[in-house]
């Protein structure tokens, strides 16, 4: 028939056209029939009788009965086909064309889509990243700001409390030096004498100034030290008590000194040490009462020192009590000047020594600081040291020092006492002083040019040389005390040294 | 021959792709391309054929193709570790995966646990110990655990 030609015509035409292939299953899904074209798809071994599953993959799992849809299955030649699963009264077909346009075309829309996609949750992710470190930055600003504030507030500080007794280093000099120069000498010896001390007691403070800021610098690294040795404790107290007393009287405060005991009273302590926190907690107390007055008490008993220092001032509420010991607390937040480290750098020193510091306050009463520190009593009281053993007198002693002043201060200061010394100005020199002349003590720098006093101290140790050396450094690191030592030195003195800690020392040397 | 229909189901871009090829193939691309529909890959676990669907991600052109899911022994639940929201689209993804075939054995990848980034937290995981569902922490990438995420669906099949 005609019009059967016309149809299969058409038909075939369309099979071509949509590159369709089929196979059809019975019920037990085994093959009944296939097309050739089966194998342009990657189909293979799809012929009668063969389970539908074992060559056709996406069979597995199906049944005879379900229509089924599967669009854009990727086939095993690659490309993507159609899979339709039409089920009949007795067996299944499934019809497979080709889809690679509309796949070619679903794959360029899906990539960009998701891509995007991708990017978006990516900015998202970004944008929150970047507020949260712009929430970091501004706390970390308005941080920088209040380190910056607190930074001014104690620089100011610093140079108010170093202008007091700066003040009256120059002054009192002034006055002996014009003493000294005008021909008609009015003032007396005695006047002399008193000025120098004062320029001394305030040279003092000033040391105990610059040592609250050096400390400050180690109190997290564990570096503060304390050396007890036999001191006077009274003359500590009535130092202190010449040195604060024009602070007092200039606010027009009482400032009274109770001591129980007399002078020389010798113990074991830190005297530096103890005179810094005794200038810090009286320099606190005179600076926050404006009436009324201060008072130190010390009391010596069972080779135990009791302290306490109390004023009439305004009292620490409760709440500040709590963050008075954080450094830089008061500088920053009461308007009084200072540094704001003493009382930080008091209390780790107590500490130290073996005792507590402990505050008390009553609000618009008064503040009461004690504490009690180990300080055993030595029987003998030492002997006057300018009184040197007259055995030593010939002492010949090498001096190592590049720094002329001090140099002068301290050859002069020998000499008046009867030492006979050398000075070289560098540790070269020194080495090859103790190499051409027999020294009985040699007092160093640290910091010399050519060669380090720790260099000479090595070729020394080297050559077996065994002239006793003291270091004179002015490093309070203990790193470097500790290192100065294990290269044999024999003492170790911080600067500015005294002269009486000098002679006493070399004493100590020349015995042996 | 015994054999298994596994399917990969998640999110797009989660590494379905990559699990499928490192398990099955062995190797790892960085480079990502958009699975179109489903492809379909075989591999042995011992004496088991398994039949992998890797179907296309959920995305926002359109939801998971059920059909495909159509007699599937297991499911694969794909997230990525370092995109939260695909941990959360996991339960609707599970809907539909319930609703076509019902509750199959299951087994979760939290995918890309080599990289930096990782945000999963035990609250975000909770909901798959509550559907007792063995969950993995997988690298495609690297490999870890692709094994045994596999190896654990064919024994939870049984
Ligand atoms: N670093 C890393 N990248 C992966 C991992 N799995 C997949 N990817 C990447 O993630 C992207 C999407 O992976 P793909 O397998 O295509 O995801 P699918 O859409 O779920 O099939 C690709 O760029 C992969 O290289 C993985 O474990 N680690
Ligand atoms: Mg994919």
């Amino acid at each position: 028939m005609v019009e059967t030609n016309l149809q299969q015509h058409i038909n075939q035409q369309l099979f071509e056209k949509l590159e369709l292939a089929y196979f059809c299953v019975d019920q037990s899904m085994r093959v009944i029939d296939a097309s050739e074209n089966l194998e342009s798809y990657g189909y293979t071994g799809v012929i009668t009788g063969a389970n539908a599953d074992d060559c056709v993959d996406f069979m597995f799992g199906l049944d005879a009965h379900t229509e089924l849809d599967l669009p854009l299955v990727e086939s095993p030649s690659g490309k993507k086909v159609s899979v339709s699963l039409l089920p009949g009264s007795t067996f299944l077909t499934v019809l497979i064309s080709n889809a690679s346009v509309q796949a070619d075309q679903r794959q360029l829309l899906q990539q960009k889509a998701n891509e995007n996609e991708l990017l978006v949750e990516q900015q998202i992710i970004l944008m929150k990243q970047l507020e949260t470190a712009s929430e970091m930055l501004e706390q970390k600003n308005v941080q920088l700001e209040e380190a910056s504030r607190l930074q001014t507030s104690f620089l100011s500080g610093v140079s108010h409390e170093f202008r007091t007794p700066l003040t009256s280093i120059m002054g009192y000099t002034n006055l002996v030096k014009q003493a000294l120069e005008s021909a008609s000498d009015e003032s007396s010896e005695n006047d002399k004498v008193q000025h120098l001390r004062a320029v001394q007691r305030s040279s003092k403070h000033l040391l105990s100034l610059v040592e609250n800021l050096l400390d400050h610098g180690k109190l997290d690294s564990d570096e503060i030290v304390v050396r007890p040795k036999a001191t006077d404790l009274a003359e500590i107290f009535n130092d202190v008590k010449l040195l604060l007393k024009p602070l007092s009287d200039a606010k027009h405060i009482d400032f009274f000194v109770e001591l129980d005991f007399e002078q020389p009273m010798m113990v074991v302590t830190d005297d530096s040490r103890l005179r810094q926190c005794l200038i810090n907690l009286l320099g606190n107390a005179i600076k926050f009462t404006d009436s009324g007055s201060v008072r130190l008490t010390a009391v010596l008993s069972n080779d135990f020192l009791k302290v306490e220092v109390s004023d009439t001032g305004p009292g620490i509420s409760e709440e500040n009590l709590a963050k008075i010991k954080l450094p830089f607390w008061q500088a920053a937040d009461t308007g009084k000047t200072g540094t704001g480290l003493g009382l930080t750098i008091t209390e780790r020193i107590i500490e130290l020594m073996g005792g507590e510091l402990e505050i008390s306050s009553v609000l618009s009463s008064g503040t009461q600081v004690n504490f009690e520190i180990p300080a055993p009593q030595l029987n003998a009281t030492l002997e006057p040291i300018a009184a040197v053993a007259p055995s030593f007198k010939q002492a010949k002693i090498l001096l190592a020092e590049d720094d002329y002043d001090i140099a002068d201060l301290i050859v002069m200061m020998l000499s008046e006492r009867g030492y006979q010394v050398s000075h070289v100005d560098n540790g070269e020199l020194a080495l090859n002083a103790l190499e051409s002349q027999e020294f009985d003590f040699v007092l160093m720098d640290i910091h010399m040019p050519i060669m380090t006093g720790y260099d000479v101290l090595a070729e020394l140790q080297a050559k077996g040389n065994t002239t006793p050396v003291a270091i004179m450094s002015a490093s309070t690191v203990e790193s470097d005390r500790a290192k100065a030592e294990q290269l044999g030195c024999f003492d170790y003195l911080i600067k500015p040294v005294e002269i009486d800690d000098v002679i006493r020392v070399m004493n100590l040397a020349l015995e042996q | 021959m015994l054999k298994k229909k596994i399917c990969m189901v998640g999110d797009f871009s989660v590494g379905k792709t990559s699990l499928t090829q490192k398990f099955v193939n062995n190797v790892f691309s960085e480079k990502y391309l958009t699975t179109i529909g489903v492809k379909i890959d075989t591999a042995f676990i011992n004496d088991t054929k398994l039949i992998v669907w890797d179907v296309a991600g959920r995305d926002s052109l359109s939801p998971i193709n059920a059909s495909y899911l159509v007699g599937a022994n297991g499911i694969v639940l794909v997230c990525d570790g370092t995109r939260q929201s695909t941990v959360r689209d996991i339960k609707d993804i599970w809907q539909v995966v319930k609703e076509r075939i019902g509750e199959v054995p299951t087994v979760v990848a939290l995918n890309k646990a080599d990289l930096e980034d990782w945000h999963i937290d035990a609250e975000q995981t909770a909901y798959f110990e509550e559907q007792g569902w063995q969950t993995f922490e997988t690298s495609a990438k690297e490999g870890q655990n692709v094994k045994a995420l596999f190896e654990a669906l064919v024994s939870e099949i049984g």
